[in-house]
């Protein structure tokens, strides 16, 4: 009998939520990067110890705990779609590793809570605020390496059979070969996008102090071109690390997976020439767009490890859409206030 | 079964959501009220021109952003993550049925935090006008984030038409939405004034820290005072059935009680240090107050569990996840359908370890081993192997908050012998033994109660004749075309009727084992309290006296059926009884 669990019955056609979550997922993603970057510039523009570098560590710190929050808001609706579509894999391998998965929860809040004090203790503490925040850049990585561990152990049902000597939710992946690439692709990537968002986010600082300003542009900017250069090798050896039969649906077996990596690739060197030549925009529009494209590849590279152990999930005969318009209605009213709320921020900045 | 179980036998899921959801369930109420409390005290503080108020509210913005936004928005996840690992089955019901509804929840979720950042860090620089909007528009948010998850959690108690439509509108708004919708809000905004007691005891200025005490009080008190009613009024369309598993259940008893002693204690302390003498307040009555209130809802929220028993999701899905509609296929073989039992089929080989994953899987959603929550190791401890067995066939009777155990009767056996044999070292004997069941009990539990209890059958033979009885037994199919005519040979035929109109074995010719008082007391009684209980009771009575209390136990608990077993059983326990009450006391 095969461990995977019979999935609830879908309430409308499976298309609407692959929608959803390929659509929310990358935003996710975007906030997570802007994050783990602002976090890695922050440490480093701290340790410096220049009056500029420390005055863009400040800024650093101000927008951390908001780009926290963000990213746990913007988590919840893939987290959800996830489950909708592949709750039976996702709950199987989240109790396995119980323990670590659960941990999650309070090792976000001392990350948070650190980022915090670190913001509002920031003058008060001088120095000795680094070791606070290096603290929650820790946790920051123990956390991304605890999902690592999730994601890759839920499409791996073979590993599942170790709960059998595990019960306790006392598993990790880490015999998983595409555990330490995936990992440190995600992580690096971050690195890379952040350093992005940083120097997009200079911008904001132009006015106030210019030379937070140029210095949040070069090293944003800086930091993402070599992290970059490093997540090229990174992304070999991932590719590398998967199983034959998913790796070769990326070298012609599939037209999609195909045509999505060599889109990719063409993504990648377009935003390297862009970072090299500083045009910002223009590398940030196609790095958003690049991290639209690798998530897409990593839904095949799911959906391929998946097509091994398919169990079937059906649709509710009679589809009912009005709640799916209750979503749409709210959705539409709650970003018309959040415009609001913006533009009225941004008219009491301008006085 | 159809997943994994996170097997921590010492802590129990229970605990692990205690844990996570009391003190988020308390967090994001606040989050709701507090948004209120901080709009309705800005806009009294800039029309009252009060300086020192609108101080007072930033600074409670701050703590307010740094409790309901961190802790409130990742306990809240947390709670996801907990009834994942705890309660899989449960929660894709929940996903699955409502995921527009949590979606939209989402959205509000959203827009709470945008309009808390601007709230807090716009504070000084915003438009006076523009900022009270964007608190109105915190509080309305959170507001229908409460509305939105009011009717998921209301759907697991109160399912209503859902289960028979399955449509989102039905399970949403069910039965017990509006009462608790009000109730829950009512309970947010008093959580508002108790968290404002942290902040008033930063205020510098005595005279106008005893007036924001005092303010901060009445929110209390006006919140109570529909509190109250709402809560009365949820209570009231609660289903009879929930109603009678909160009359029954000993924890929600224990819960009610804890309930009721932290509100009364609330409303004295409230009173008598916040509204009363303002001057006495400090941190030690601000965490007082707030303890009170934490317990207040920490039993509202136990018993709101507590009362869905034997349900997670009413009269759809058992609190160990099984489905009622799966029970009857179940039965033919639990293990044997379950993806995750290290055990499929049972031999003599396996047996406890078979009785050990069914216990995984039936019993440990409520049950920790040598943990503190619902010990089975205590519960267990007065059984013998065939009280057990006994037990795991009425457990659901017994015990209405208890699911049915689900299963074939070898895995009835292999979990008996688990719980006693494994875990307190007594005799397990696998082979049914038949001292205390005569021909006529064993035709009526086999040919009968597979349907319908055996009172129906009892109450239907009232005042009739035992031919009479026979030949309403030949001709069960004119009484209900559902039934069969009794088929049986006439020996047994005159051994069921006569077991019905409670006429002792011998009377109807048939030869029975001896009946031994003790192994009768053993399966009858052990089960559910230990044996010294029993003689201590008896020590003064009669024999005539104890067989009257054993023929009427309903007098004495309403949890305990009264003795329903043939006249000789019931002397030959009577006299155990007698014997023993007799000699524990010398």
């Amino acid at each position: 009998m095969s461990l995977v669990p019979t999935p609830e019955v879908l309430p409308i056609a499976r298309g609407y939520f692959d929608g959803l979550l390929l659509l929310t997922f990358p935003l996710h993603l975007l906030l997570m990067n802007a994050m783990i970057g602002a976090m890695a510039l922050a440490l480093w523009a701290h340790w410096c110890k220049t009056p500029v570098s420390e005055r863009l560590a400040y800024q650093l710190a101000k927008i951390l705990p908001l780009l926290i929050a963000f990213t746990i808001n913007f988590g919840v609706p893939p987290l959800l779609f996830t489950q909708v579509i592949f709750g039976h894999y996702l709950y199987s391998s989240s109790i396995i590793m119980g323990v670590y998965w659960l941990s999650v929860i309070p090792v976000l809040l001392i990350m948070y809570y650190g980022a915090y004090l670190y913001d509002f203790k920031f003058w008060n503490f001088g120095r000795r605020g680094l070791p606070i925040l290096a603290l929650s850049g820790v946790l920051m990585l123990a956390i991304g390496f605890i999902f690592t561990n999730n994601m890759t152990l839920m499409i791996n049902t073979e590993a599942w059979q170790e709960y059998f000597s595990h019960s306790g939710g006392l598993f990790l992946n880490l015999a998983d070969a595409t555990l330490v690439p995936r990992y440190l692709h995600m992580m690096v990537g971050a690195l890379a996008v952040g350093g992005l968002a940083v120097a997009v986010l200079s911008r904001l600082w132009q006015q106030k102090d210019a030379e937070v300003a140029a210095l949040a542009m070069t090293s944003g900017m800086r930091l993402f071109f070599y992290a970059t250069c490093v997540q090229v090798v990174l992304g070999v050896w991932f590719l590398l690390a998967l199983p034959a039969n998913v790796m070769m649906l990326f070298m012609g077996q599939q037209f999609i997976a195909t045509l999505l990596f060599i889109v990719a690739l063409v993504l990648v060197v377009s935003v390297l020439l862009t970072a090299w030549k500083k045009r910002l925009g223009r590398c940030a529009w196609l790095t958003v767009t690049l991290l639209y494209v690798m998530s897409f590849m990593r839904a095949v590279v799911r959906e391929g490890y998946l097509n091994q152990h398919v169990v079937e999930q059906t649709v509710a005969t009679q589809h009912d859409y009005s709640p799916l318009m209750l979503f749409v209605v709210t959705l539409v009213i709650g970003l018309a206030l959040i415009a609001w709320m913006v533009k009225a921020t941004l008219l009491c900045r301008e006085h | 079964m159809n997943y994994p179980v996170w097997y921590l036998p010492e802590v129990g899921g229970g605990m692990l959501m205690a844990i996570i959801a009391i003190t988020h369930v308390f967090i994001s109420h606040f989050a709701v009220g507090g948004g209120l409390y901080l709009v309705a005290t800005e806009y009294k503080a800039r029309r009252d021109n009060d300086f020192q108020m609108l101080e007072f509210v930033k600074k409670h913005s701050k703590f307010f952003m740094l409790v309901s936004m961190v802790y409130g928005g990742v306990t809240g996840v947390g709670i996801w993550f907990t009834i994942g690992l705890i309660q899989p089955d449960a929660t894709a019901d929940l996903i699955h049925t409502f995921v527009f509804g949590w979606a939209a929840e989402w959205v509000w979720f959203l827009v709470e935090i945008v309009a808390l950042l601007v709230y807090y860090y716009k504070f000084d620089s915003m438009d006076e006008g523009d900022h009270l909007r964007v608190g109105l528009i915190y509080f309305v948010a959170a507001w229908l984030s409460l509305f939105l998850i009011n009717g998921i959690i209301g759907f697991m108690l109160t399912p209503g038409e859902w289960l028979t439509d399955g449509n989102f509108w039905s399970g949403f708004f069910n039965p017990t939405f509006w009462p608790s919708l009000w109730f829950r809000f009512a309970v947010s905004t008093l959580l508002a004034g108790v968290f404002a007691f942290f902040t008033t005891i930063f205020i510098s200025s005595a005279k106008f820290r005893h007036k924001m005490t005092r303010y901060s009080s009445l929110w209390c008190l006006g919140s109570m005072a529909v509190v109250i009613p709402t809560g009365y009024w949820y209570l009231k369309v609660l289903p009879s059935a929930t109603q009678e598993i909160f009359s029954i259940s000993p924890t929600i008893a224990n819960s009610v009680k804890v309930g009721a002693f932290s509100t009364a204690a609330f409303i004295v302390l409230v009173t008598l240090f916040t509204l009363w003498k303002p001057a006495w307040h400090n941190m030690v009555s601000a965490l007082l107050v707030a303890i009170c209130a934490l317990s207040m809802m920490g039993s509202f929220e136990w018993i709101r569990e507590a009362g869905r028993r034997p349900f997670v999701v009413n009269n759809y899905r058992y609190s160990n996840g099984i489905p009622l509609a799966r029970v009857n296929e179940l039965n033919q073989g639990f293990l044997a359908n379950s993806k995750w039992s290290l055990v499929g089929e049972i031999n003599s080989d396996n047996l406890t370890q078979a009785g050990e994953e069914l216990f995984k899987f039936q019993c440990y959603a409520c049950h920790t081993l040598d943990g503190f929550n619902n010990d089975i190791r205590v519960r267990t401890a007065t059984s013998s192997f065939n009280a057990m067995v006994k037990y795991l066939d009425k457990i659901h009777d017994r015990r209405p908050f208890m699911p049915p155990f689900v299963g074939t009767a070898m895995e009835k056996k292999a979990l008996a012998a688990y719980l006693v044999g494994t875990l307190h070292g007594k005799e397990v004997t696998v082979e049914p033994h038949n001292h205390a069941i005569n021909l006529g009990q064993h035709l009526l539990d086999e040919e009968c109660t597979s349907c319908h209890g055996s009172d129906i059958v009892k109450d239907w033979a009232q005042g009739m004749t035992l031919d009479q009885v026979k030949q309403g037994l030949l001709s069960l199919s004119t009484i209900d075309a559902s039934m069969d005519d009794y088929a049986g040979s006439v020996s047994e035929l005159e051994a069921l009727a006569s077991f019905i109109l409670g006429i002792p074995p011998a009377n109807v010719g048939r030869p029975v084992e001896s009946v031994d008082g003790a192994a009768q007391f053993n399966d009858e009684c052990t089960m559910c309290h230990d044996a010294q209980t029993c003689f201590d009771w008896a020590v003064d009575k009669t024999s005539n006296e104890i067989s009257e209390g054993l023929l009427h136990l309903s007098q004495i608990s309403s949890s305990m059926d009264d003795f329903a077993g043939t006249k000789a059983e019931l002397e030959a326990m009577t006299e155990f009884i007698k014997k023993e009450a007799k000699g524990g006391t010398q």
